[in-house]
């Protein structure tokens, strides 16, 4: 099956009716974003209504030069009509201006509220959410789809009120000059409305299915090219560019369908009130010649020049429709996220309870990330106060997962974990994770100094302490043989730091804050041997007199464990010290032998972690 | 060119490569988009045509009013209707089919052309050697088949069309305005200086005020993806609320640089908006005092103003089509880049491979 195939189901499985309900509900919840901003939105109308009354100022003074000065004769008016129609004109522009800056800044405020609560939300999720999700595509939802909202909330309230109060002073002054002709325009606008409805029902679905598809292969190009390596390994690679080829077609298809309808509809307005001034010309001359109403021929100018000038917002109202799905597809896709409950919360009566001993104690744990396929069944052992635990197993048989358990990144399905009997549950969350010293797998690095990086969790440390764990980590010598020492900046600017450096920084990190309790995911097995010794000399250090549960790669970790648990499927199969374990004559014996005294010894680091 | 500085700031930003100058010459890119255009170019060539029958159709209308006005309305000579109705309506019905062809066929062929150079960059992908992906960094990379694709999708689906067509309808314009009366078309051909003037010194401006906005803005997007990528070390060591505060900071910071720009660019419209209308002053004023002296009707006078308009708004929207241009450019460089890497280790042609026993 092609790996694409999901993706393809999606594509199929998009529904137009539904896309509009969605579309609704995605508008409500923009709309809520705009309360706190209601005074920018009174003076977008109020500055809306002021520009259309000035806007058809120019062609009325325009038909009474025409009538009055050049028909009429009376030249001496000529100038003080071309002032209205100047100052007038510069009254617009003022208006214009207020209106586009003042959306502009409410719609600077809307997004960056919105981008606020998404950032919150993504802050808060578990880590199981960040094991199934691509950082770029959560990027992605901020910049170009936040990019979608902001072009629709810049301006569809004044796109909005311009049409309808453009359309509204229009009618009042043509009214006023001829109510009969105006029934001609007016007898356009159910034809408009008509044709710009049936664009907005025909184009929307398609828009929106468009924006959802580029949405999606834009997480799947992140995945891929993220996971390329392991998709490259398995030589999967025109399995993939077929499916992106498959998907990417029927976006083009869509895309032009939507643009042939677009084409279609868009030009209406301004073909049918063009036609609506033949009706206008005809009328008014037979009318006069025939001796009905009498029409100068400033009030047909007037007429038809109005008519013109009315299309152009009743096109922008159209063409507001595309920015509305792209924004509503953007929205619903950062909605997405920030609707994803995997939250780790609070309980209810939740305290800050200071660790003292530091015994960690599992019992009958059972845990998963999905309900039906456990990775820990059943896990039950006591970590006294002090010790050091190591944890060895095969990839996957759920060793990581059972030390993030310990400071909540994962919540338990059932059991318990209690640290100095208190069920970590009772623990606020910030209390917990402060007292639980954490070294990830993955040794990330902020960017900024190197001082700042230890200091991340106690923005209070004085430099003394930091470099008292510098030392502890065994990175104090290093630090200091670089030129600017501790103020070194790391990352694209700073210095490249090797994985053992890395690694060792992010031990200081963790010890800054003096926890009880200390794990450790130590990944890092293509080491050399010196770098090998100095976090082996950096994990014995550290570990002293704190309660610590470290997944161990290496034969000297596991061998300097206080004790050992063995996993297997989910199962503690073996506890005990490294002789006793021995002793049992067991799986752990046989993966000691195989793997670790077997064929190559000096390699032994590299195999550690393979079944 | 102001900015966040090194330091706590710092992020891996894509600042230095936003910023680099183009090298390759337009010519040759325009060259090689083309070259993915030919495989549609019956649509291109039939789409192009009806971008110049577009605005030409366009620009009969207000000769057809002057027509009304001076030939029919004001000698009171209804039987000229037999003939301008049937004309007027046909005029504007093609109007709206060329306005269809055009729209369709140059979407079909943007949205190919797009595609096609997308799956280009899709295969190359998969070609270059690992190393590519481990030295580079990764989001910059998937920028390129999402969002450089989309803006010369963009721009080949508005910008093409709109070069086009405002070019037609400006020369257009100009035409029909010395057929009509040379004095007020000179009139009009004077002003232009001075509004193309106005037009570039305050795109200038705005663009300037944009870059900077922008530069900002991938500061901030920088601060997100760093934070993201650290968010299981922010969580555990429980500076949630410390790293949100910095991120507000620097989104505050955006905000005011975002809003700074606009004020310049709420600026632009408007003003050319104003300009529009000096020159319609201009004509009626001028047009007045020529009337009935030397041969300008009320029908001309109505129809100089239309065309007034009819060149004033292609002209502003061909100014704001340069920066698309530009940007187009950039990002239709930046994809051939890519597509011409070269592979270091290219895959073994399946002819070629050998089975391992």
């Amino acid at each position: 099956m092609s790996v694409a195939q999901p993706l393809l189901d999606y594509v199929k499985a998009l529904k137009p009716r539904r896309s509009f309900t969605e579309s609704v509900s995605a508008m409500k919840r923009l709309l809520r974003y705009h309360k706190k901003y209601g005074l920018y939105i009174v003076l977008t109308m109020a500055l809306s209504l002021a520009r259309s009354y000035l806007f058809t100022l120019e062609p009325l003074y325009t038909s009474l030069i025409i009538d009055q000065v050049i028909v009429g004769g009376q030249h001496d008016l000529l100038l003080s009509y071309l002032e209205i129609i100047l100052v007038s004109g510069v009254g617009v522009g003022l208006c214009a201006f207020a209106m586009t800056y003042v959306q502009g800044v409410m719609s600077q405020y809307v997004v960056r509220d919105i981008r606020s609560e998404y950032y919150s939300s993504l802050e808060e999720k578990s880590f199981s959410f960040y094991d199934s999700t691509a950082v770029g595509d959560l990027i992605s939802r901020a910049t170009i789809d936040l990019q979608m909202v902001n072009a629709f909330v810049r301006m569809w309230l004044g796109t909005i009120f311009n049409a309808l109060f453009l359309v509204g002073t229009t009618f009042v002054i043509l009214y006023s000059v001829s109510p009969t002709m105006t029934l001609i325009p007016v007898a356009t606008m159910p034809l408009i409305f008509y044709f710009t409805s049936r664009l907005w029902v025909y184009t929307m679905p398609l828009f929106r299915n468009m924006q959802l598809i580029l949405g999606k292969l834009s997480s799947y190009i992140q995945q891929n090219i993220v996971g390329m390596k392991t998709v490259r390994i398995f030589g999967r690679q025109d399995d993939l560019v077929d499916g992106f080829k498959q998907v990417e077609q029927l976006y083009v298809n869509t895309a032009i369908n939507a643009g042939r309808m677009q084409a279609l509809y868009m030009p209406v307005s301004s073909t049918v009130l063009s036609l609506g001034i033949t009706l206008v010309y005809v009328y008014a001359a037979y009318s006069t010649l025939s001796g009905g109403a009498a029409f100068t021929i400033g009030d047909i100018i007037l007429f038809a020049r109005y008519m013109m000038r009315v299309s152009f917002p009743l096109r922008d109202l159209s063409q507001l429709l595309g920015t509305w799905v792209n924004a509503s597809a953007g929205l619903e896709r950062i909605f997405e996220i920030i609707d994803t409950h995997r939250v780790a919360e609070d309980l209810p009566g939740a305290k800050n309870i200071p660790i003292t001993e530091g015994r960690v104690r599992f019992e009958h744990v059972t845990f998963g990330y999905s309900k039906k396929r456990p990775v820990l069944k059943d896990v039950s052992f006591t970590a006294l106060p002090g010790e050091k635990i190591a944890i060895l197993g095969a990839t996957g048989s759920g060793k990581s997962s059972l030390i993030y358990l310990i400071p909540r990144f994962y919540d338990i399905d059932s059991g318990m974990i209690t640290i100095d009997g208190v069920d970590v549950r009772e623990f606020k969350l910030s209390s917990l994770r402060k007292q639980v010293g954490v070294v990830l797998q993955d040794v990330f690095l902020f960017s900024g100094t190197i001082r700042d990086n230890i200091a991340l969790g106690r923005s209070d440390a004085s430099l003394e302490e930091i470099i008292e764990v510098a030392r502890i980590a065994r990175i104090h010598d290093f630090i200091e043989s670089l030129p600017d020492k501790y103020d070194s900046e790391v990352g694209e600017r700073g210095v490249t730091l090797s994985g053992g450096q890395r690694q060792r920084i992010t031990i200081a990190r963790a010890l800054i804050s003096n926890p009880k309790i200390l794990i450790m995911d130590d990944s890092l097995s293509f080491v050399d041997a010196r770098t090998e010794q100095q976090i082996q000399s950096a994990v014995e250090e550290a570990t002293k007199s704190r309660t610590t549960f470290i997944i161990a790669q290496r034969l000297s970790t596991i061998k300097n464990a206080d004790r050992i648990v063995v996993f297997e499927d989910g199962r503690v199969i073996e506890f005990g010290t490294h002789a006793e374990l021995m002793a049992a004559n067991g799986t752990y014996r046989r993966i000691y032998e195989t793997q670790f005294l077997g064929k190559a010894p000096e390699n032994s680091s590299k195999e550690g972690n393979s079944k | 060119m102001s900015g966040p500085g090194p330091g706590r700031w710092a992020t891996f930003s894509t600042r230095e490569e936003e910023a680099r100058e183009r090298t390759t010459p337009d010519r040759v890119l325009i060259e090689r988009v083309y070259g993915y255009a030919e495989k549609h170019k019956r649509s291109l060539f039939a789409g192009m045509a009806s971008i110049v029958l577009t605005s030409l159709t366009g620009l009969a209308s207000p000769y057809m009013h002057q027509l009304a006005i001076d030939k029919i309305i004001v000698p009171g000579d209804l039987s000229g209707f037999t003939w301008w109705v049937p004309l007027f309506v046909t005029i504007v019905l093609s109007n709206h089919l060329f306005q269809y062809i055009q729209t369709y066929r140059m979407r079909l062929v943007g949205e190919n052309v797009v595609a096609d150079m997308r799956d280009d960059i899709i295969d190359k992908l998969q070609t270059i050697s690992l190393r590519y992906f481990s030295e580079g960094e990764i989001g910059r990379i998937i920028s390129r088949p999402i969002t450089d694709a989309n803006t010369v999708r963009i721009f080949l689906r508005v910008g093409l069309t709109s070069i086009l067509m405002d070019t037609s309808s400006i020369l257009g314009a100009f035409t029909m305005m010395y057929i009509l009366d040379y004095r007020l078309a000179t009139l009009a051909l004077v002003m232009l200086p001075v509004s193309l003037l106005t037009i570039w010194y305050l795109g200038k401006y705005s663009r300037a005020a944009y870059r900077r906005a922008a530069v900002v803005t991938a500061g901030l997007t920088a601060r997100m993806q760093e934070d993201l990528a650290g968010v299981k070390v922010i969580q555990s060591l429980v500076i949630e609320k410390k790293v949100k505060e910095r991120f507000e900071e620097q989104q505050d910071d955006t905000v005011k640089a975002n809003n700074r720009a606009l004020l310049i660019s709420s600026s632009y419209m408007p003003l050319i908006m104003f300009l529009r209308l000096l020159g319609t002053i201009a004509i009626l004023w001028y047009g007045t005092e020529l009337f009935g002296v030397s041969g300008v009707t009320i029908g001309v006078l109505v129809a100089f103003t239309e065309y007034q308009f009819n060149y004033f708004m292609p002209l502003m929207d061909l100014m704001a089509m340069y920066d698309q241009y530009q940007s187009a450019m950039t990002a239709i460089e930046r994809l051939f880049d890519l597509i011409d890497t070269k592979a270091e280790v290219l895959e073994v042609p399946i002819e070629r491979r050998v089975e391992l026993p």
